[in-house]
């Protein structure tokens, strides 16, 4: 029954790969974070977070994980660089905020996706989307709180708003 | 003889140490984050202007990053090796093409065996008078003598802010 059920899956699969390969065997058209856009973010998030007395670092990350822009605040601890970094990452991994990707596994101790690289249970990092498409991330380190580093790398997104479409 | 002679240095030594007026802290100079953001983005802008798609790094004293930007459709090895040609700048206080310039004949020479050097043009030293202070590093131009002048164009832009 299993096996039926299983060659009859594979055969409307092949169905669909033979239909997609008729069609030509297209490329990928999407969207990315341009440096300026990029650029935007990052600083605005910086300047939201300097105004209520915070000093952050910043990084936005595109839609494979590379950084597109970095920026360590040498007022900052150390560690913001590379937290920020990996906030970022874990929000464009999970394609969703990465508190709340901590609020999921936080219950887990044993989490596999704690045990992959660059891969931080930690608020303060959101996906950049395009309607439902993920196509980078802005994660904040630096501020008192998690909660705090989210709002303004929220203020970064909010920012170039128009423009994500 | 040799015990003697550790001996005396170990004197010398310590009068030294003790010589000295207290132990005191060092002041040395850092770029503050808007002006590291100037001169990466003024560098990228110029290349831009030009038709170069490139990406900039600009780090500081000790080697660690201050600013990285990937360009618009740049190749991916930029990010790479804009960081190492800013990196070999800072630590041989030199432009990164002198550099590569000075091992060029010495295919041996240990500073090539460094974690990260590279003996590429396209890198050069940030300077407050004679103290290097941070480096920038270009990558992606198509020639290292093209890089470094975006990353000269980046340095002169907050020129008055070095001091």
């Amino acid at each position: 029954m299993s096996r039926v059920f299983l060659g009859i899956t594979g055969i409307s699969l092949m169905a669909t790969m033979v239909g997609a390969t008729s069609a030509g065997a297209q490329v990928l058209d999407h969207k990315d974070i341009s440096l300026a856009m990029a650029t935007t973010i990052a600083l605005t998030a910086i300047e939201a977070c300097k105004a209520s007395g915070y000093n952050v670092s910043v990084h936005v990350l595109g839609r494979n994980g590379e950084t597109i822009v970095a920026l360590r605040n040498e007022k900052a601890g150390t560690n913001t660089f590379e937290l920020s970094m990996k906030k970022a990452y874990t929000a464009r991994t999970y394609r969703q905020p990465s508190g709340k990707f901590a609020d999921n596994v936080g219950q887990n101790p044993v989490a596999p996706q704690l045990m992959l690289t660059n891969i931080v249970a930690a608020r303060g990092a959101l996906p950049i989307m395009i309607g439902e498409q993920t196509i980078g991330a802005v994660g904040v380190s630096g501020a008192p709180g998690g909660d705090k580093d989210e709002a303004c790398a929220q203020a970064g997104i909010d920012k170039v708003a128009a423009d994500l479409k | 003889m040799l015990k003697t002679s550790y001996g005396m240095a170990a004197v010398a030594l310590a009068g030294c140490l003790t010589a000295a007026a207290q132990a005191q802290v060092i002041t040395t100079k850092q770029l503050s984050l808007p002006t590291a953001v100037t001169i990466a983005t003024t560098a990228v802008e110029t290349c831009k202007a030009q038709g170069y798609r490139v990406s900039v790094h600009v780090i500081g004293n000790m080697g660690e990053v201050l600013v990285a930007m990937r360009g618009d459709d740049t190749g991916p090895h930029t990010m790479e090796n804009s960081m190492r040609k800013a990196l070999t700048s800072r630590a041989t206080r030199l432009p990164s093409g002198q550099f590569a310039d000075n091992v060029a004949k010495t295919p041996s020479a240990a500073g090539l065996r460094l974690g990260n050097m590279i003996p590429a043009r396209g890198g050069l030293p940030i300077e407050v008078g004679e103290d290097v202070i941070a480096a920038v590093g270009v990558s992606g131009s198509p020639g290292g003598d093209k890089d470094e002048a975006c990353a000269q164009a980046g340095i002169d832009k907050v020129a008055d802010q070095l001091n």
